[in-house]
């Protein structure tokens, strides 16, 4: 079942992405209330990793981590629905076929979206990139976030405290824990 | 002599056999890989049961419908095991004042230690009076057994936030659960109905471990409230390259296009609906070609037609949720700020093996 690989980008094909995506943003997404206007199509960081392209690809709809094909061999051409499992430091990540005119296939996992969260570019940006590091660095910063979140409910059961409607203290809200993480 | 889950389970015919693989597959769909089940198993042998009441309020019972038709049969029978020992007023075999006695047997014989699942939600106008049980307000019914329980399961978008029958606007003032009942941990399990994974797995996990599962800010199990159905679903690329149906049946509906522009609330709602799927994973709506209406948010029947797009996303609860603090957080960007945005969503991304197992089995 696995599809022939596809003929690999040579160069880094950021570009040829950013400009594929820039079109939709301009014709089939223009105007649409799931679009963050203050963003713009970007693709802040690409690079070839194990012999694929991995990056991380910004739209004002959706920020997500990209593969294309970079001839490695491990890259399937896979067909929307279809889905292909990838190993990163951090761990492993689905990521879901899809191909555009101009850009050939390339596969997606979605990280953000929609993306009103980010006031601006830089914002958008800098999480993409850190996103990017993240990805190849074992993952331990959220292991320790959750480690602590579950502390919280289980001290709030002991307690009798009921889970919901709990205070959000600024302590809380900036490390991150249970009802101030994100997650 | 304590009574022992494992006791009962073989007092009802289930062998030694069936039971280690029950563990093994509460293991797996929890998430905890198969180191845990000897855990699991343990646990269930040596202490002693935990009673689960389960009450129904102002509700249309689809939560029962969909849990009893739990995906795998071992474990709909270990799980029924468990609770029909005790007290539901759809699948217990007592009735009349036999029934009701089994709630003040369990209230005193196990005080401040049985689970108390609630289905529907009480209505509080005209004292109660819109939903009787056994001569009395079922609010009544309500705050007693609540007030000797251990914990609260809110099965249900009744039970979490109120649902339909607490539609504007809300004749009989039916109320959620939380609202009511103040004082003791509540799980929030919302849906219209829940998926019935979810909800044996639920059961299972506090039945099993004695404890609370990991909940969000809303009350809801992180592990399968943790995204929403847009997350993961398998239209998802149809979207993120601007394609969508533009009509029902038009060329984009049978190309399987993205169906945000009919409805669909997928973007705004938090289930694990496009991952665990419904009916033994076969199919959720959006893979039958209906848009998400977004039943397990709060207020959903009162956001307007389920066929209207989701124009302001803020509107649809985003906002009531976790990412609010991302919100706030990503505007400071700062440098520690940004990389913990990053981490905790490829924390959210990451393949989880527990709750993707059907999904699983479908790739290659």
């Amino acid at each position: 079942m696995h599809a022939q690989p596809p003929a690999g980008h040579a160069g880094n094909p950021a570009d040829a992405l950013q400009r594929a995506f820039a079109r939709i943003a301009a014709t089939r997404m223009a105007g649409l209330p799931v679009c963050n206007p203050a963003l713009a199509v970007a693709v802040p960081a690409m690079r070839r990793h194990d012999g694929e392209w991995l990056g991380v690809l910004l739209t004002p709809w959706a920020l997500s981590l990209v593969i294309l094909p970079g001839g490695g061999g491990r890259f399937r051409a896979i067909a929307v629905g279809e889905s292909q499992d990838w190993a990163f430091p951090s761990g492993s990540y689905t990521f879901l076929g899809s191909s555009e005119d101009g850009l050939g296939p390339y596969q997606t996992c979605s990280l953000f979206s929609p993306v009103f969260e980010f006031d601006d570019q830089a914002a958008a940006e800098a999480v993409a990139l850190a996103a990017f590091d993240a990805l190849l660095q074992p993952g331990e910063g959220a292991l320790d976030s959750t480690a602590a979140a579950r502390e919280d409910a289980e001290a709030a059961r002991l307690a009798g405290r009921p889970l919901s409607n709990q205070a959000v203290s600024r302590r809380a809200f900036l490390r991150g824990s249970l009802f101030g993480g994100r997650e | 002599m304590t009574e022992t889950f494992y006791d009962v389970l073989r007092r009802q015919g289930i062998t030694r056999r069936s039971f280690l693989k029950f563990c093994s597959l509460t293991a797996t769909s929890l998430g905890l890989g198969s180191a845990a089940a000897p855990q699991i198993a343990h646990a269930l042998e040596t202490k002693p049961r935990t009673p689960v009441l389960w009450l129904h309020g102002l509700e249309c019972t689809c939560c029962s419908e969909s849990f009893i038709r739990s995906a795998h049969p071992l474990t709909k029978d270990v799980v029924l095991s468990m609770l029909s020992l005790d007290y539901d007023d759809t699948l217990m075999a007592a009735a009349g004042h036999q029934a009701e006695a089994i709630l003040d047997e369990i209230r005193t014989k196990y005080k401040g230690n049985y689970i108390l699942a609630v289905e529907g939600n009480p209505p509080l106008n005209e004292d109660g009076m819109f939903a009787i049980q056994g001569g009395r307000p079922f609010i009544e019914k309500l705050r007693e057994t609540a007030a000797d329980c251990k914990a609260i399961i809110s099965w249900g978008s009744c039970a979490s936030w109120g649902c339909v029958q607490a539609a504007k606007p809300n004749p009989t003032r039916a109320t959620p659960v939380h609202k009511v009942i103040t004082d003791k941990p509540i799980i929030k399990v919302p849906g219209c109905p829940p998926i019935a994974e979810v909800m044996t797995a639920v059961v299972t996990y506090m039945l099993t471990f004695e404890k609370l599962p990991e909940l969000d800010r809303m009350g809801r199990p992180k592990m399968f409230y943790g995204q929403r159905i847009h997350d993961k679903c398998y239209r998802r690329p149809h979207f993120d390259a601007g394609q969508f149906a533009e009509a029902w049946d038009d060329e984009g509906s049978r190309k399987g296009y993205c169906l945000y522009k009919m409805g669909c609330k997928g973007p705004t709602t938090y289930n694990a609906c496009s991952t665990v799927r419904w009916n033994e994973g076969v199919s959720f709506p959006i893979q039958s070609g209906h848009g998400c209406i977004g039943c397990s948010e709060d207020g959903f029947w009162d956001k307007g037609s389920f066929y209207d797009r989701v124009t302001d996303i803020k509107q649809f609860g985003i906002e009531a949720n976790a990412d609010k603090v991302g919100a706030t957080a990503a505007g400071v960007v700062g440098a520690a700020v940004a990389a913990h945005a990053a981490v905790t969503a490829l924390a959210r991304a990451r393949s989880k093996s527990g709750i993707d197992i059907k999904q699983g089995q479908e790739e290659r």
